[in-house]
């Protein structure tokens, strides 16, 4: 069939025609049917996937609600900022941005990849946020480029703003990007990837109330994901308001007052068990933990020696030294081994199971009856009780004052702190009880272990004479004029007795106003009842002992535990401050200062 | 070279047929389709390229008139001057494939050595014309391939093949393979050297996939195999294509409406994939038209008488090139075949490639007329 070396015919022309013309109908005939096939039957689906491609949803952020202070003095509001996101489509072409762009911008390249490849794991995202809060620098750098604009967006983006600064950051906390375990486990309300959440304080304790509904737009997109038009719009609603109970402009004093040493105050209004004002240093600024945070970054907040993000209000575990005296005098009371007129004899130490027991004054107290053991703190005399008392009443009585569990505040992730029994010793240490812990445990030393929300609650069930101070934060909070939330204290006494409480608090005024430890508190007219505690680091037996004290780690807890007036109770006041030294000389002159503010407050509220 | 400039200058004042003859004679209807089907590509390239600030469609029309032009002068030529020229406008050609190889290289990815606008013409197109001239004289000289044939014919193809691809424009220097495909359909070849370069070729195959073609090049044809597990890189074009396609469903969704043409999802949309483009606009009538138009064409054009045998070699030659290079980019664009950079004769934009296509058919079109007239 093949032409040879020779002249075609005519013939031959014709006939190579003919298979040409088959050959050409069979080839047109196999592509019209292609055709077909991908137009008409599955026309549909291909269809779909178009509308795939070019339709897309822009979640709209919510504005987060706003928390202000028992007077309606805004404490965490919006505001707007800049956020730089990636275009996912562009992803493969990363590499064509230069690096002198991206130092401009002020990102570097394996900040953008590694948000890049965690945002990856969920392939729904065309945008991906890879800074927050985005200096206008940056914005003006990016929108004047248009060979930059294709691969980043910048949206204009609620955030928080704390017009308090760092004041009062662990009662808000901060809000940090969405972790995949909180992502799993708020699976159903609305969150999504690289969205912002409440990671502490009120702003995680309320976050279900301040989070907002996020709005919606369904937009048409091309390649490049520029927006070409916008079919439907919900806007976004904003979070519900969270009225505190906190008085901010005495919190901003009481700042002042600590300065920058390191511990925690609390003021509780015991009208009505709100929170008025709650320090814990040193502060933390809620603004730079708030936007996209390098683990570097977080990884130096962790290890700061200063533990900047625990809230030692709710978080910090101590020893509570003399303060746990109130304690072990109430257990006393009402397991009738004493009352307030057993007298006790302190020489300065006593002799108890073979081993000396010293009194912190070396001279002795004389003679001491209840309420002047706790003016004087006399530990001889709650060594002889304790050597009385059983473990596991000492414990009950703790219990009934709140030690030992949490105290129900609305704050996240409180701590119980220990209160020992022979139970507990025995499961937890493997060991029995020895007599002679008791003895320690009777002067708040051993394994007793509390936090200064126990001991601020504590102290508000002895200045009411047994009844629940019901300690919060959250007042109430309201949406667009309805209440959602308002704050119902629950009803609950303790077992123990109200005289013996009397008996204790006459030693708790003592100690205040007749020249007790506690004397640097007194304010004529205020009548001011508290404890104080001083809790040594090291035994006053270490031979280098008198060296090592003037080192700050090894300077004792100085708490102070208050509350006035001694009738009618108004305010609680717990001080704690770390190796800040004896109680007397640093705790309680701090509350002297609170109390002339309250005083103050009082005159003019 | 007397010789050569005399023939030229002959051919200038001698074109060899009457006018009356060439009013009378010229293939109208192959003309009116060459036009539909080049105004159909027009109207595609605005479509797919109208938000571009370089205006493609209107730069296309003025090749488009450039090429009517070319086309008429080309007419007028002696076909017997123009084999005689052949060889030399091949060297010639092949000399610009060299220049632009050398400054190519001097300018990273430049691929035409004249970079103004009107004379961006590309050489690696027009050496498609003396190739085929060269070719349908060297097969009025040769029975069925042996191996001499063989090697003789790939000496010619080989120096426009290598400087081609290396350009790296694989694509275009693929397509040459169809003079290879149209000699042995129209020769036939030897059974032993048949069966030899079947061997050959698989070995060939075998080497270059393991150490010779570059990863993205390995990639492109895999993808080709199964686009979905690649979708998001180099399976992208395929799916794209296809979705666009797929969605214009019967009747298309109407002119400058495609939603993949116009909110640029379809890659290459005004040159390899304007195909897509139709396909999603006009949908599976616009397709059936295009493709009537193409079947005409290709059928009157196969169906010619001549005068001579190396007209007739030509025209097969000429003819079956455009039919390999339609049949590449339609089926890349159903992905069912790899995708390279080939565009769709006639339709696709490109100025150098509608020139070549109109000075080749002007050939075809003139052998005609020298049948009819005599």
């Amino acid at each position: 069939m093949f032409i040879e070396k020779r002249t075609i015919t005519a013939q031959e022309q014709k006939r190579i025609a003919t298979i040409s013309t088959i050959v050409l109908i069979s080839i047109f005939a196999i592509i019209l049917l292609a055709f077909w096939s991908i137009q008409i039957l599955k026309g549909k689906d291909f269809a779909q996937k178009a509308l795939k491609n070019i339709y897309a949803e822009i979640i709209l952020k919510a504005p987060r609600g706003v928390i202000s202070d028992r007077f309606g003095h805004v404490i965490a509001s919006n505001r707007l900022h800049f956020s730089l996101f990636f275009k996912n489509e562009q992803q493969s072409k990363i590499d064509q941005i230069s690096d002198k762009h991206l130092s401009q911008i002020g990102i570097n390249r394996s900040e953008v990849t590694s948000r890049l490849s965690y945002f990856s794991t969920r392939n729904t995202h065309s945008l991906i946020p890879i800074r927050r809060n985005l200096p206008i620098r940056s914005v003006v750098y990016i929108e004047s480029r248009p060979e930059l604009l294709p691969f980043f967006q910048i949206e204009i983006e609620p955030a928080r703003a704390y017009p308090f600064g760092d004041s009062g950051s662990h009662i808000l906390g901060f809000m940090g990007e969405i972790s995949s375990g909180e992502l799993e486990r708020l699976n159903d309300l609305g969150y999504s990837m690289g969205d912002v959440i409440g990671k502490s304080g009120l702003e995680k304790q309320y976050e279900h109330f301040l989070k907002g509904n996020k709005g919606k737009q369904s937009v048409i997109k091309d390649n490049q994901g520029t927006i070409h038009g916008i079919t439907e719009v919900r806007a976004p609603a904003i979070g519900a308001t969270v009225v505190t109970t906190l008085d901010f402009p005495i919190q901003e004093q009481v700042e002042q007052i600590f300065k920058d040493q390191i511990g925690t105050i609390a003021i509780l209004d015991l009208k009505d068990g709100g929170i008025l004002s709650l320090i814990s240093h040193p502060n933390f600024d809620p603004d730079t933990l708030s936007g996209i945070i390098t683990t570097e970054f977080w990884n130096a907040m962790l290890n700061d020696p200063n533990h900047p993000l625990q809230n030692r209000f709710t978080q910090g575990q101590y020893s509570p030294g003399s303060v746990f005296k109130l304690v072990v005098a109430l257990s006393g009371l009402s397991e009738q081994l004493i009352t307030p007129e057993t007298t006790v004899l302190c020489t300065g130490s006593v002799s108890i199971y073979d081993r000396p027991f010293r009194c912190w004054q070396t001279s002795g107290h004389g003679y001491v009856k209840l309420a002047e053991a706790i003016k004087g703190s006399c530990n001889v005399y709650f060594y002889q009780l304790g050597k009385k008392l059983d473990v596991d009443q000492i414990a009950y009585t703790a219990q009934q004052l709140g030690l030992g569990k949490t105290t129900g505040i609305d704050l996240p992730n409180e701590k119980e702190g220990i209160i020992p029994t022979k139970n507990w010793k025995e499961k937890e240490k493997n060991q029995p009880w020895f007599p002679g812990e008791t003895i320690s445990v009777s002067i708040g030393g051993g394994w007793v272990n509390v936090t200064p929300a126990q001991i601020l609650h504590m102290v508000s069930i002895i200045a009411l004479r047994g009844r629940e101070p019901n300690i919060h934060l959250v007042k109430k909070i309201e949406k667009d004029g309805q209440s959602l939330f308002s704050y119902q204290p629950k009803p609950n006494n303790c077992t123990i007795d109200k005289v013996y409480f009397e008996s204790v608090i006459e030693g708790m005024w003592r100690a205040v106003n007749k020249e007790g430890t506690a004397r640097r508190t007194a304010i004529p007219g205020m009548d001011i009842c508290g404890k104080t505690g001083t809790q040594q680091i090291i035994s006053k037996e270490n031979p280098s002992y008198s060296k090592l004290v003037h080192q700050t780690k090894f300077r004792p807890h100085a708490w102070f535990a208050s509350f006035a007036p001694r009738d009618n109770p108004r305010y609680a006041v717990v001080v704690l401050v770390e190796h800040g030294g004896d109680a007397g000389e640093f705790a309680v002159p701090l509350a002297h200062r609170v109390y002339q503010l309250l005083q103050y407050r009082d005159q003019n509220v | 070279m007397p010789y050569l400039w005399h023939t030229a200058y002959t051919s200038y004042y001698n074109i060899g047929i009457r006018m009356s003859d060439f009013f009378k004679y010229f293939d109208r209807i192959s003309f009116v389709i060459m036009l539909l089907i080049s105004s159909l590509g027009i109207v595609l390239i605005f479509s797919a390229s109208h938000s571009n600030p370089s205006n493609f469609a209107l730069k296309q029309t003025i090749w488009l008139l450039v090429a009517i032009f070319i086309f008429f002068g080309v007419t007028l030529v002696k076909t017997t001057s123009l084999f005689k020229l052949a060889p030399l406008f091949f060297i010639a050609t092949l000399f610009i494939l060299v220049i632009q190889l050398i400054f190519g290289h001097f300018t990273a990815g430049v691929k035409s050595w004249i970079r103004t606008e009107l004379f961006n013409i590309q050489a690696s197109e027009l050496i498609k014309i003396p190739l085929t001239l060269i070719i349908a004289k060297f097969m009025t000289k040769i029975d069925a391939l042996s191996w001499g044939n063989l090697f003789r014919l790939l000496l010619l193809i080989s120096p426009a093949f290598f400087l081609i691809s290396i350009q790296p424009d694989l694509g275009t220097a693929f397509l040459l393979t169809s003079f290879l495909l149209m000699v042995l359909l129209l020769k036939g070849i030897r059974l032993s050297v048949l069966f030899t370069i079947l061997i050959l070729l698989s070995a060939i195959i075998i080497i270059s996939w393991n150490f010779l073609l570059k990863p993205y090049q390995k990639d492109r044809l895999i993808s080709f195999i199964n686009p979905e597990q690649y979708s998001q890189t180099i399976g992208y074009q395929v799916i794209q294509s296809k979705i666009a396609i797929g969605a214009g469903g019967l009747g298309g969704q109407g002119y400058l409406k495609g939603s993949q043409a116009q909110m640029k999802f379809l890659p290459a949309r005004h040159t390899d994939f304007i195909l897509s483009v139709l396909g999603e606009e006009f949908g599976f009538l616009g397709i059936s038209i295009l493709l009537f138009l193409f079947f005409l064409f290709f059928y009157r054009q196969f169906k010619i008488r001549v005068t001579s045998d190396e007209n007739f070699y030509y025209c097969y030659l000429f003819t079956g090139f455009i039919l390999f290079q339609f049949l590449i980019n339609v089926l890349m664009s159903i992905g069912l075949f790899p995708i390279m950079g080939v565009p769709l004769p006639f339709v696709s934009y490109g100025g150098s490639s509608m020139i070549t296509f109109f000075i080749g058919e002007a050939i075809i079109f003139r052998m005609k007329l020298d049948y009819y007239s005599t």
